[in-house]
């Protein structure tokens, strides 16, 4: 804690330069390509990304849930005055879940199958809140009823085969609050969900955060779940966030060709144009064989700047939180109409 | 109705082997006029269909016919053997059980490392080494070298517990070391299935200590196909250890079954396959039950 953002309070988490390659035989897959940001305390910070951008991986690397080897992770993870990466493990256990908690994107996976909910919620709060085994049934009882299970008491002896996809990824959101974390990290959960449930989880995650006062990383593929409720938005590609700003700011006045072409790819209610529904041409790259210069340019449909293919773009401030890693800002869809 | 099944097998390949069991029973005291009326004595003059129908019916009631060779009831004969069969399979799946679990879990958890290995190597012997050899080289060093004990035969436990442990001690571990390596290798893998579960991940992002980890939620859904695959080992251990129980001169009903075919002795053999068809199903059924013992997903 010896440098405090500026114009802001310490931030809860700070991540810098995080590394994390994979070594492999096809030779090393560079994953995560040193990112950095910081994490306020009650803020929703949304990672947003491709599959295989790396947005899983460096989430799960701030818990030490990466296995070393095969992975090497590098860099800065800074909580509660220490750099979590020099940890040992049993100083990592004494956070994860306590400090920093997560859910996953599959609910019917992620749950033990031959375990009760009921001891799937209690273990964490026994171990790090010490609570005795009745305390940490009550409260266990507790965070099920927050997250809107029905007969809470009833259901803690329920197996998880016993329950439907929303109702398990509520009991994954209760397992994850359980133990008062400061962060927070949902990792696509309501990816596995139907588009209805999606709506009632985003809210559901939104509401606690504000009861608990704590903060949330949302990492998703899907723009258009993280627009109602995240702060920030990091638009993360090859390993790289490409894009930083707020929410409001992302959507209005996207800079970076990709972020615009993600955005160009949502549908959009009411416009009865299909044809406008634009995908991004070509495939992420592959970790292991990364395009030179901009890591985009090979599916860039500007490469207007002669550095694109050569150089790595810097990520650049261009004002008010926003920063952008191109040679060529997306101009303004306002300025564009005009000119 | 798999029973019935096995009955009709058990009894057309019986039949179908070459060699008259009167001719082989009379040996060089062959005589023409004692030969029909043993023939006849025993059925075979009949049609096939028909004295298979009334071993069938005979069999139902528990009378399984009587041995051509010692003139013994069948079931007298095989009820005699059992103990010493099931005493043997039971100690050798033990023997098996104490090997494969400890090795196989942590073969699992600590994959790569020097345990892993040795694990892995010692397996590939153990399945690969001939058990009757293995066995032979145990009679060597423990009795003939050591001393230490008794070669061969049987004792039962009401005897003399010492001597029935004595004996059993090579047989079991010879047979339970190949089971045993059999099944750390089933272990190990179906941990490693386990530990790559997204329910896994779950549990380390509590904060757990490995040993809960691996205890409490990888180690109960490893187990649960274990207990199929340790289920048909027993099955085997109950009938397959005929060679071992030669070495080792163990009374068993593999023995019994190996000189019934020899002797050309039908309704000993024919008892014999069909009571361990009826163990193989009975486990089998134990099996399923222990299912839903341990896996909440399955309920009868």
């Amino acid at each position: 804690m010896t440098e405090p953002a500026p114009g802001s309070a310490e931030p809860v988490l700070r991540v810098a330069d995080l590394h994390v390659r994979f070594g492999g035989r096809r030779g090393v897959a560079h994953v995560v390509r040193g990112i950095s940001y910081d994490v306020h305390a009650g803020e929703t910070l949304a990672i947003v990304g491709e599959s295989g951008s790396g947005k899983s991986v460096s989430t799960l690397s701030l818990l030490g849930l990466v296995p070393q080897p095969p992975a090497q992770v590098s860099g800065e993870v800074r909580f509660g005055g220490r750099n979590l990466l020099d940890s040992s493990e049993r100083e990592w256990r004494r956070v994860r879940g306590n400090d920093l908690a997560m859910i996953f994107q599959d609910p019917m996976t992620s749950l033990n199958p031959v375990l009760t909910v009921g001891r799937q919620l209690t273990e964490g709060p026994e171990l790090h809140l010490g609570l005795s085994e009745a305390d940490a049934r009550a409260r266990a009882v507790d965070f099920l009823g927050r997250v809107g299970i029905p007969s809470p008491e009833r259901r803690m002896d329920a197996y998880p085969h016993q329950l439907s996809g929303g109702m398990r990824q509520r009991v994954m959101i209760a397992i994850g609050l359980a133990c008062d974390p400061q962060v927070l990290i949902a990792d696509e959960p309501t990816t596995a969900l139907d588009v209805t449930i999606q709506a009632q989880i985003v809210e559901l995650i939104s509401h606690l955060q504000d009861e608990l006062g704590t903060a949330v990383i949302w990492i998703t593929h899907d723009l258009g779940v993280v627009a109602g409720v995240a702060d920030r938005v990091l638009v993360m590609y090859a390993g790289q966030f490409v894009e930083e700003a707020t929410v409001d700011d992302l959507y209005a006045d996207p800079r970076h060709p990709y972020t615009h072409g993600l955005l160009g790819s949502l549908p959009v209610l009411g416009v009865d144009r299909p044809d406008q529904l634009v995908a991004i041409a070509g495939l992420p790259p592959d970790p292991t064989d990364l395009p030179s210069g901009c890591a985009f340019h090979p599916r860039c449909p500007y490469q207007l700047d002669e550095r694109c293919a050569d150089e790595i773009p810097p990520l650049r401030d261009i004002g008010q939180g926003h920063a952008t890693r191109t040679f060529y800002e997306v101009p303004d869809a306002a300025e564009e109409t005009a000119s | 109705m798999v029973l019935l099944g096995v009955s009709v097998l058990v009894f057309a390949i019986v039949h179908l082997v070459p060699g008259d069991p009167i001719q082989v029973a009379l040996g060089t005291r062959f005589d023409p006029a004692t030969y029909e009326a043993l023939r006849e004595r025993a059925g075979f003059n009949q049609p096939l269909p028909v004295q298979y129908v009334q071993w069938l019916t005979g069999a139902l009631t528990g009378d399984l016919g009587v041995s051509f060779r010692s003139g013994q009831p069948v079931m007298t004969t095989i009820l005699g053997r059992l103990p010493a069969t099931l005493t043997l399979a039971f100690a050798a799946l033990l023997v098996a059980l104490v090997i494969a679990l400890p090795v196989g879990i942590i073969s699992a958890v600590r994959r790569g490392s020097v345990v892993d290995y040795t694990s892995t190597v010692f397996s590939q012997l153990g399945v690969s080494i001939p058990d009757f050899w293995m066995g032979i080289l145990f009679i060597l060093l423990f009795s003939l070298t050591l001393g230490w004990l008794p070669p061969s035969g049987y004792t039962p436990l009401t005897e003399d517990p010492l001597g029935w442990l004595s004996r059993l001690a090579m047989p079991a571990v010879t047979v339970g070391v190949v089971s045993g390596s059999v099944l750390t290798r089933f272990v190990r893998s179906s941990m490693l299935e386990a530990l790559g579960q997204d329910y896994t991940r779950t549990a380390r992002s509590k904060g757990l200590a490995q040993r809960v980890v691996v205890n409490r939620h990888v180690l109960k859904n490893a187990l649960i196909p274990f207990v199929t695959v340790a289920g048909l080992q027993l099955a085997v251990l109950l009938g397959g250890v005929v060679i071992v129980e030669i070495v080792f001169a163990w009374p068993g009903l593999g023995q019994l079954a190996l000189t019934a075919v020899e002797r050309r002795d039908y309704p000993v053999l024919q008892g014999t396959v069909l009571l361990l068809a009826l163990t193989t199903v009975l486990i089998n059924l134990a099996v399923d039950l222990a299912y839903a013992f341990l896996d909440p997903r399955i309920r009868y």
